[in-house]
């Protein structure tokens, strides 16, 4: 045991700092919306959230440590199946369960919840033990975009998908087209107002494009005999294509209309204050005002386009080529934040 | 083609590089010496217009480096300190990226891939994301990138760490090949023995400034007695737990 508990220690101190991370989420324009505006309507989308958050939680807790480092730790047999054994009560979710049984034993909540979550739960680890080789995989499936500027496009679709924000804007977007094809009668409002919902999750991450490019795209960008608002477009492009191919089945032009909005004030504190962000976790937004202000602004294009047709897109096009200019300026400049 | 004049960086309190003065001819490979901090990479930096210097001036390629960093830009090929890769691009992208970027045709674009990735042994893992490479393939994908669009100056920070012994000795070879035919290599090492093979021109830093510059064709002596004398080693503790009974 005594070799053990070190051991121990290092996994539950690992963990403890990644959970961190999860904080992203209080300041996500989404989850902020959504507990300002929606309130109890809003429960369904923090169930939502709840479920996709569950699964890197879920993820194995010795995960968290480099492989070559725990091989080469002085523990023998008995030492590794017992770790292999207590590590995953350090994750999150083991606790939520065993609480769950309890308030199942007290008929609080049904057998079919605490199953439900415990599903989740072992899906989530289980995942999580696939080789990150073979997970990162299906990203080689993204197409090149088009023109010089496509592999730059490409990576940034890639960095999208492994977002947590992707995954709540396509569970939304999903929902309602399945529901679209099944329900009898579906009210244009409600693709309009689940359009904008996708739109609002993928908002945050608008706001800090360069978040998971990290110090060497920075150097790389730099390095690139390019402007800056070409690396901007290029950004620009692939988050454009997220949002439209989303809102495709729901209301494909109002969601351009709020995807330009959304760039439109994104580009700012993108290239001003690059916040670093964490892979599979939700996107950290700027400011709340800043967040409030972008929230609106997508949902006035959205709403806008819907009612009075595509020529709202030129005036959210021009918003957004004003941005790429004066954001491309600042990425130019020799002390902007992406200097070393 | 290489010009330095004065040029100094101060981060606050601190200077980095202090008044650094030299000149590197074209298809010259020079090497830039140095103990860790001694401001070989701040340098290399400034040279590139990643890093705008607080004072002096230096031109590279004819243009100046302040003055004209986008244009700058065109003309060299970079192997920074960090690589400057993409974890969601595999290998090839990169390459397929740069020569994209730099507006060549998509037949040399593949050409120049193929032969990039066979010589520098990338084959295998053409389709590996950087972010899964190991530290030797990153290396060699960064590099590959600095050469593709055929620049006039290189700029490699230690290009032979963490590179297999037939890759460094292709490397190498490559070097020497591209400097006969006119392209200039700058480059930062700490293997001392390789860079007494191939460089033609040799600075040496010390706490930011140049403590000697001469021509390798000059030398009269080892570089690495040389370099022993420029450069004193920090204090050494005997480590005598090391190996003794252990506790």
């Amino acid at each position: 045991m005594a070799r053990l508990t070190p051991a121990l220690r290092a996994v539950a101190l690992a963990n403890s700092r990644d959970r961190g991370s999860f904080g992203s989420i209080a300041t996500n324009n989404f989850f902020l919306v959504t507990a300002l505006f929606l309130q109890k309507a809003g429960a369904f989308v923090f169930l939502l959230l709840g479920v996709i958050l569950l699964f890197p939680l879920s993820a194995d807790p010795l995960k968290k440590l480099p492989p070559e480092r725990l091989a080469l730790w002085p523990l023998n047999g008995r030492q590794r199946r017992l770790l292999r054994l207590m590590t995953p009560w350090l994750a999150p979710p083991a606790w939520i369960i065993l609480g769950l049984i309890g308030f199942a034993v007290y008929r609080t909540v049904t057998i079919g919840v605490v199953a439900t979550v415990a599903a989740f739960f072992v899906l989530g680890f289980l995942v999580s033990l696939i080789p990150d080789t073979r997970r990162q995989g299906i990203f080689r499936y993204v197409p090149a975009f088009p023109g010089s500027l496509g592999q730059l496009s490409r990576n940034h679709f890639r960095q999208m998908l492994a977002t947590l924000d992707f995954y709540a804007a396509l569970l939304l977007a999903a929902s309602a087209a399945i529901y679209r094809l099944i329900a009898p009668r579906f009210e244009h409002e409600i693709a309009l107002a689940m359009a904008v919902l996708s739109l609002l999750a993928l908002s945050s991450h608008a706001l800090c494009l360069f978040g998971l490019d990290g110090p060497q795209g920075f150097t790389r960008y730099r390095l690139l005999p390019l402007h800056g608002w070409r690396i901007l477009a290029a950004k620009n492009g692939a988050f454009l294509a997220v949002a439209v191919l989303l809102t495709l089945p729901l209301a494909p032009l109002s969601g351009l209309a709020g995807g330009l909005a959304a760039l439109a004030f994104g580009n700012f504190p993108s290239v001003s204050e690059p916040r670093e962000q964490v892979r599979w976790r939700f996107s950290s937004g700027a400011s709340i005002g800043l967040g409030l202000l972008q929230t609106f602004a997508i949902t006035s294009a959205a709403v806008l386009t819907d009612r009075f047709g595509p020529l709202i897109l030129l005036p959210c096009a021009m918003a957004l080529a004003a941005s790429l200019w004066y954001c491309g300026r600042i990425l130019d400049s020799p002390l902007s934040a992406f200097a070393d | 083609m290489i010009s330095c004049r004065q040029l100094t960086k101060r981060f606050g309190d601190f200077t980095a590089v202090d008044n650094l003065s030299f000149e590197v001819e074209e298809g010259a490979i020079c090497a830039f010496l140095g103990p860790n901090g001694a401001g070989k990479s701040t340098t290399l930096k400034m040279l590139t217009g990643l890093l705008p210097p607080t004072s002096g001036a230096a031109t590279v390629a004819g243009l100046d480096v302040a003055a004209h960093p986008f244009e700058l830009k065109k003309h060299i090929g970079v192997l920074p300190e960090n690589l400057g890769l993409f974890d969601d691009l595999t290998v090839e992208e990169h390459l397929r990226l740069t020569g994209d970027v730099y507006g060549l045709p998509h037949a040399d674009t593949l050409h120049r891939t193929a032969e990039l990735l066979s010589t520098l042994g990338l084959e295998h893992g053409r389709n590996t994301f950087a972010g899964r490479c190991s530290h030797g393939m990153r290396k060699k994908t960064a590099l590959a990138m600095a050469m593709l669009p055929n620049p006039r100056v290189l700029f490699l920070d230690e290009p032979f760490e963490a590179l297999d012994p037939v890759s460094s000795r292709n490397l190498r070879d490559i070097l020497e090949g591209i400097a006969a035919r006119g392209i200039t290599v700058f480059l930062t090492s700490h293997i001392l023995a390789l860079i007494e093979r191939i460089a033609t021109q040799i600075v040496v830093v010390r706490g930011g400034t140049v403590v000697f510059s001469e021509f390798t064709s000059a030398l009269e002596r080892p570089l690495e007695d040389l370099y022993f004398d420029l450069i004193e080693p920090p204090p050494m503790e005997k480590l005598e737990w090391l190996g003794s009974p252990r506790r």
